[in-house]
């Protein structure tokens, strides 16, 4: 006789430490209310914001994009590595993870620099204002990201974390892909959007 | 001359214990949470006309008739809103005193929630007397002056957010660390408790900007800021009120209540 | 572990893909606006929907949790197109 199950082997569960999914929501709800507003902000004045817009580097902005995904993805393969208890290979994933994290921060940074000595500052009109603000409070987020995943790598190289002890990478590992994605509605909404 | 204490001359630590208690004060403090919201909301909020903020960048005539013609009801809104805003600092006792039954007695984070709820009331009360002040004298001070008092109070208000901000880090913080198996306050609020935090510090971008979602009637420094704080406070209150029966219920089968 | 088996070595691969699409295809002049934009905002809602589903690891998630997620990028892209439609078109 041949016994068919249909049950999941493993239970449905969410990583990370109970509750941070709560907060993870929040964030994703907030930034929405933030890119609704802004297009409400864009009907107003469409012609001035896709002038501004042109201003905008596409290239580097595409680029962060792809590191942020690549940091994503390596933060992901540590928290496989984690599963399998491949606690060697844990701290190289998260290095990578943080080191992207900072790449993404020095070529923000850098973006935020050239705008200045071009005169252009979250003052100069209703679209900069945006622009600055948007990237401001996810840029804070890389930055916290990035600390995080830098603490993990500190203690994962003293084996702190294992596949019975991994709420902690898991939650900030949900974290930063929350980040990643966030980045993923912001650089099109911003730097792509062209006007009708 | 001694420097410290001989040992068993110091205060026993039951004479620090928060036992017995009063439930019922307790209760009805706990209480003042949503009071207070209720309150603030409908007085400030609704009467007041708050929700939302006369804009930033009105200029100063406009802010002198706006307080000339809504003269009654914001004086109405913003004295008694002034008065029971008192009801937060009576809350965050209550709060206090169940986060001390998980960090212990005289916890150092239950201390912070509780001057930092009783903190909060400043800037809250000035702000509306200062606006009170600005629709009580709209006969006697000019448009320039209106619109200076418009400002001193918002700008009090919003910037002595860090206060508040220590008070929801301590409660975070206690209640996330509570070991019973079913949580006197479960980590959704203490998660919600951070959000509210991270989303008030944009709000020092208000005495720079005008218009736009960091003005202080903006999408993030009004809706999201103040929002975030107003479902925090009942949030807790719900727990808050549904922890003190527990309580009473694990003092009781400790022998440590009033009648034992 | 090789990680060009896991899975989301593969997901990270398509992502970059659909990225240089978006960034340096659909973004291009040969393109209709509305054809752009809509494209555009379809791929990132897609490229969200992945980042949720398997390195956030949502597609062993709780049901109901999994299926509020999986909506915010989709809810999120009609909003924003719908706002960009009802905008006025530039002179």
């Amino acid at each position: 006789m041949v016994v068919v199950t249909t049950e999941r082997v493993k239970p449905r569960r969410l990583p990370g430490v109970e509750g941070i999914w709560v907060f993870i929501g929040a964030d994703s709800v907030i930034f929405a209310i933030l890119f609704l507003t802004f297009m409400q902000d864009r009907a107003k004045d469409p012609a001035l914001f896709e002038a501004s817009r042109h201003t905008l580097n596409l290239n580097l902005g595409g680029i962060d994009t792809l590191i942020l995904l690549t940091s994503s993805w390596s933060v992901a393969l540590a928290i496989q590595a984690l599963k399998r208890d491949l606690i060697d290979q844990v701290p190289r994933y998260l290095f990578g993870g943080a080191l992207t994290g900072l790449m993404f921060v020095v070529s923000k940074s850098t973006e935020y620099f050239q705008k200045f000595a071009h005169g252009l500052t979250p003052g100069t009109n209703p679209f900069y204002m945006w622009y600055f603000t948007l990237t401001g409070i996810h840029l804070v987020h890389v930055v916290l990201g990035t600390s995080l995943l830098t603490f993990l790598w500190i203690r994962s190289r003293r084996g702190a974390y294992s596949s019975s002890h991994r709420e902690v990478p898991e939650s900030v590992a949900s974290f930063w892909h929350l980040v990643d994605l966030l980045w993923i509605v912001l650089f099109p909404l911003l730097y792509l959007m062209k006007a009708a | 001359m001694a420097t410290h204490a001989e040992p068993g001359t110091a205060a026993p630590a039951s004479d620090w214990s928060p036992y017995p208690t009063d439930y019922t004060s307790w209760k009805v403090m706990a209480w003042m949470g949503p009071v207070f919201l209720l309150a603030f909301f409908c007085l400030w909020g609704l009467l007041a006309r708050n929700i939302s903020p006369f804009p930033a960048w009105a200029e100063p005539q406009a802010v002198w008739d706006h307080y000339k013609n809504l003269r009654l009801p914001i004086m109405i809104g913003m004295s008694v809103c002034l008065t029971l805003t008192a009801c937060y600092m009576v809350w965050s006792v209550a709060v206090s005193r169940v986060m001390e039954r998980i960090e212990g007695a005289g916890g150092l984070w239950s201390k912070m929630e509780m001057l930092g709820g009783t903190i909060t009331c400043a800037p809250i009360m000035t702000a509306c007397a200062i606006w009170l002040t600005a629709a009580h004298e709209i006969d006697n001070i000019t448009p320039g002056m209106a619109h200076t008092l418009y400002w001193f109070g918002w700008l009090l208000i919003d910037l002595a957010y860090f206060v508040t901000s220590w008070q929801i880090a301590g409660a975070s913080i206690v209640f996330m660390r509570d070991k019973r198996e079913k949580k006197l306050v479960p980590n959704i609020v203490g998660w919600w408790g951070w959000i509210t935090i991270l989303s008030f510090f944009v709000v020092s971008a208000i005495p720079f900007v005008y218009t736009g979602p960091l003005a202080f009637n903006g999408v993030i420094s009004f809706w999201i800021a103040f929002f975030t704080w107003f479902f925090w406070i009942p949030g807790l209150s719900y727990f808050i009120i549904k922890a003190i029966p527990r309580l009473q219920a694990e003092d009781a089968a400790a022998g440590r209540t009033n009648d034992s | 572990m090789s990680v060009w088996r896991e899975r989301v070595t593969w997901v990270w691969l398509g992502l970059v893909v659909l990225t240089c699409v978006t960034t340096w295809g659909l973004s291009k002049d040969l393109f209709r606006p509305a054809v752009a934009v809509v494209g555009i905002f379809l791929i990132a809602a897609v490229k969200v929907r992945y980042v949720m589903l398997d390195f956030m690891e949502l597609r062993n998630a709780p049901i109901p949790v999994r299926a509020v997620f999986e909506a915010w990028p989709f809810v999120v892209a009609a909003v924003i197109l719908g706002f960009w439609f009802a905008t006025p078109t530039i002179a």
